[in-house]
């Protein structure tokens, strides 16, 4: 994996990727004409915000990682896909905080970038001196987009807190790097999943930072933080599951501890359905998420031994647990959501999948990273619609009124408290 | 110029170099990805993917037994609540003992753990007299049935009236793992028998 004699190389890439990054602007962003027909409010902006921020993590983490292999074809992929999400970030920075505060966000957001690309390629080169520099780059790019944020908050995020808060997001990255160059793939993964959690909350934190009073209020509302949370385990399952079938279908060594991960984003969702349907209702659930990852493993895996029997299997497989998770979904929102509806929807959660699997394993990462970006939108839009019906589910069998926990033995001195 | 305006210009000359690669080859000296060649497992073996099992289970958090605020001089037992035929929620059997709303999250669980306890009885103070006295940083720590415990630390304490009662706020589902304890205050309805307000402390984990 290492790659002796391209010290030079490296270090021109990232004019490379910088470039890459200014060509996105241009592109239009795919996802948004659907996703804004409506004027979205300050609310709707901003954990959208949340949701690109977190995958803004996990691209910059796996164009790290392909950089620290020397698989340029990927890193270009990543990088076209880093610069959408960064668009993409722009435009929302500039709907939420000003057209200003987007033009100086972009290209700070873009410094960073390269700079983290930089610091992988010093990392694949094993030149300490080149990653010093690197680290040097980051550390005063932490500083100016803290300090930016800082500035925009109008006093209420402290330029300690905000730098803070940029100096964690770009320690998990190089944490991961570090770790996925000496071959610690678990502990590369454990601050993959880290960063992805810290980089996604990271959104509300500006949010509550930046946006008015009356905003931020909004946002604190449970049917809104909901939203949040959902959004972000089930974008999280989309980026996971992705990393694990790429594992899958190159056999590579990091699959164990791909592995690990998506398990533990499996057991937060568990978790999740036990708070909202009850311990009874998230095993059934697990079960059913359990065989939907397996088989797409499973898929991925047949595909890397070209078995198309086994793949036929699979597929037939994933199409029995999208009717039965359908089923079950749908029963959870109290039939909110029609069991048709959440099947076809998972349905085209698991084309997408096998899509992304199909392509990378052909070696087409542009497809690959296009269908991933998609996969991660689709999967956050659908825990919205998802969290929207669950909140009501579980509102209608909520208690009415008070509570009548006093008996007046104390109410002439329970009056004066 | 500012270093993000710098790297911008830089940019710009990396499209140029961009364009010239087009179509090009990658560079010799970038070697292609170690993956399915490399990393494949010797002819025979079975490859983690293949024998690949998810999880099927998960922390499970156990129930809570037992309520305590130092400050307050609480340290009671927890009984679990349901809910009344009115769709009121139920209230702890006795004033001495605290009560859990069984079908939201249990301490420590994602989510808003509810716990109850009665401001008096006929008779005396109850175990939440002193509710009303609590002041942000004030610490609870609930404890549950398998040793564990979860700890907390009061945010707020509101007076609302109970026809007004904050249902959202108090019982509303997020993953937030938060704890509310609610017991009564304000003026007494001699008539009704019952309290007006209800005193609701919000908590968040310490």
């Amino acid at each position: 994996m290492r790659i002796p004699g391209h010290g030079r190389l490296w270090r021109a890439l990232p004019l490379l990727c910088a470039g890459l990054l200014l060509v996105a602007p241009t592109a239009a962003p795919a996802v948004e004409p659907v996703r804004y027909q409506a004027a979205p409010s300050a609310a709707d902006l901003a954990i959208e915000f949340e949701a690109l921020l977190g995958q803004h993590s996990v691209l910059a983490a796996d164009l790290m990682r392909s950089r620290i292999r020397g698989d340029d074809d990927f890193v270009q992929a990543a990088n076209a896909a880093l610069g959408k999400n960064t668009t993409a970030m722009t435009n929302l920075v500039s709907q939420m905080f000003g057209k200003a505060a987007g033009d100086q966000f972009s290209p700070m957001w873009s410094e960073h970038i390269v700079d983290l690309f930089s610091y992988a390629g010093a990392l694949a080169a094993q030149d300490a001196a080149a990653q010093a520099d690197a680290r040097k780059e980051l550390v005063e790019y932490e500083q100016k987009l803290g300090d930016f944020f800082a500035a925009a908050s109008h006093g209420r995020l402290s330029q300690k807190a905000a730098r803070a808060a940029i100096v964690e997001h770009v320690g998990h990255l190089t944490a991961q790097a570090d770790a996925y160059a000496a071959k610690d793939y678990t502990g590369a993964d454990e601050m993959y999943r880290m960063g992805y959690q810290h980089t996604y909350d990271l959104g509300l934190t500006l949010a509550n930072a930046l946006l008015p009073a009356a905003d931020r209020a909004t946002l604190q509302q449970p049917l809104w933080r909901l939203r949040s949370q959902l959004g972000k385990l089930l974008a999280e399952h989309a980026a996971l599951v992705e990393d694990l079938t790429r594992a899958a279908v190159t056999r590579s060594p990091d699959f164990a501890a791909s592995g690990q991960m998506i398990n533990g984003n499996t057991k937060d969702l568990a978790a999740a359905i036990d708070t909202l349907f009850g311990a009874a209702a998230a095993k059934q659930f697990q079960s059913l998420w359990a065989d939907h990852v397996d088989q797409l493993v499973g898929y991925a895996s047949a595909e890397a031994s070209g078995d198309m029997t086994k793949e036929d299997q699979t597929k037939a497989a994933m199409a029995d647990i999208e009717k039965r998770m359908g089923a079950f979904l749908s029963g959870a929102t109290g039939k909110r959501i029609s069991t048709t509806d959440l099947t076809a929807a998972l349905q085209k959660h698991d084309m997408m999948l096998m899509k992304h699997a199909d392509a990378y394993a052909s070696k087409d990462y542009v497809t690959a990273h296009d269908v991933a970006y998609d996969t991660y939108q689709q999967m956050f839009d659908l825990a919205r619609t998802m969290a929207d019906a669950f909140g009501a589910s579980v509102a209608a069998k909520l208690p009415h009124g008070g509570a009548q926990t006093g008996y007046g033995g104390m109410a002439a001195v329970v009056e004066k408290h | 110029m500012p270093p993000y305006a710098r790297i911008t210009a830089l940019a710009a000359l990396g499209l140029v170099t961009l364009a010239a690669l087009a179509g090009a080859s990658p560079p010799a000296a970038v070697a292609r990805p170690a993956t399915a060649a490399a990393a494949a497992p010797p002819a025979g073996d079975q490859a983690p993917a293949e024998v690949f099992k998810s999880t099927r289970t998960y922390d499970e958090v156990a129930l809570p037994v037992r309520l305590r605020i130092p400050a307050l001089k609480v340290d009671a037992k927890i009984e679990k609540l349901g809910l009344q035929q009115d769709g009121a929620i139920a209230v702890p059997a006795t004033t001495d003992i605290a009560g859990w709303y069984e079908y939201g999250p249990r301490p420590g669980q994602p989510g808003p753990a509810v716990i109850l306890g009665h401001v008096d009885s006929q008779a005396g103070p109850g175990i939440f007299f002193d509710l009303y006295r609590a002041r942000p940083g004030t610490v609870i720590r609930v404890d549950r049935a398998d040793g564990s415990s979860a700890t907390y630390t009061i945010t707020q304490v509101t007076k609302v009236p109970k026809v007004q009662f904050p249902t959202d706020l108090v019982y509303a589902p997020t993953l937030d793992p938060t704890l509310r304890l609610v017991t009564c205050g304000g003026s007494f309805d001699r008539s009704r028998r019952s309290y007006r307000d209800n005193v609701i402390a919000f908590a968040t984990p310490a």
